[in-house]
């Protein structure tokens, strides 16, 4: 049997982060996302990270506005299922292809809850540092996102 | 414009991915299906249009939706803009390209009637690119709905 003093497991744990790939830094936070579980998501995710998510506006965010998003999408998703389709690791950068789906449960992005189901294709290319996601570029279709929510004009969001 | 350090095959697929824009660039259509297998899949998810009894998506192949759709944009924004922010290749043949595609509006484009006015929108490119040196599967991300808001087009198809 052997003891793992307090040294040792920070060792260890230093020895893990060191090893994880981009591409297993970011399946990291995409698990975490699809499990609704934000705190899990923003574990990989450093406190200087740019954030631009296309489909809401969000252009040069950090991470407060990133678990602002995550967190939205969690409450008005609690079933979100994330699918990754395609996973490309070109050096530092990790660029998914996916599928979020899910049933609305309460507003979303201005849309009120109609309890529509949603899936949408998008694709989300984040910058990675060592074992910490710095960048994030998120895009999909929002035209499609309220087409599934039963949005009718996009000056009327919040109409139906 | 920034590029990762590519080696020997991810220099050559981001390069034909380059070459797809310059081609893009000087709106030649058959120069970009030319740097495409003659299979080549193509998937450009966004584009849905919804008609009374089926959705015509933009999925197919490069040489029969994709010519035509590029063909159709361009004649709808006669000085369509391709501006490349990023390419980052591998070495299994993936491109990825950060771009703005943008111009003013001519002719109707999908529901969205004319009205001349402008968009600029940012894209994500995903290429691959085979052994032959020529792209075999091209996907792209855009939000339609930026690019309607900026033409005056606010109805959710």
């Amino acid at each position: 049997m052997k003891l793992f003093t307090r040294r040792d497991r920070a060792e260890d744990q230093t020895e893990t982060a060191a090893e994880a790939s981009p591409a297993q830094t970011v399946s990291t936070f995409l698990t975490a996302f699809g499990s609704c579980d934000v705190e899990a998501a923003l574990s990989v995710v450093d406190d200087s990270v740019r954030v631009d998510i296309h489909p809401t506006g969000l252009s040069e965010g950090g991470a407060a506005e990133l678990r602002a998003f995550l967190t939205e999408t969690a409450t008005a998703f609690p079933d979100l299922v994330v699918t990754v389709k395609n996973l490309i690791e070109t050096g530092s950068a990790v660029t998914a292809e996916l599928k979020a789906e899910g049933t609305q449960a309460a507003g979303y992005l201005g849309a009120i809850n109609q309890e529509k189901h949603l899936d949408v294709d998008q694709a989300w290319r984040f910058t990675v540092s060592g074992d910490r996601i710095t960048g994030i570029d998120a895009y999909w279709c929002q035209n499609q996102l309220y087409r599934r929510l039963a949005v009718k004009r996009l000056d009327q969001i919040s109409l139906v | 414009m920034t590029t990762t350090e590519p080696r020997s095959r991810s220099r050559e697929a981001a390069g034909q991915a380059t070459a797809f824009f310059d081609a893009y660039r000087r709106h030649d259509v058959d120069a970009m299906t030319d740097l495409c297998a003659d299979n080549a899949g193509f998937f450009y998810v966004p584009f849905e249009l919804w008609g009374k009894q089926r959705v015509l998506r933009g999925d197919g192949k490069v040489k029969t939706v994709g010519k035509t759709i590029w063909v159709g944009l361009i004649a709808s924004f006669p000085d369509l803009f391709a501006t490349v922010h990023s390419v980052d290749a591998n070495d299994n043949g993936d491109v990825v390209v950060r771009c703005d595609i943008g111009g003013s509006q001519q002719l109707a484009w999908g529901a969205a009637e004319p009205r001349g006015q402008k968009f600029s929108e940012p894209h994500l490119f995903i290429f691959h690119v085979d052994d032959d040196g020529l792209i075999d599967r091209i996907s792209a991300y855009w939000d339609g709905a930026g690019i309607n808001r900026q033409l005056g087009h606010l109805e959710v198809d």
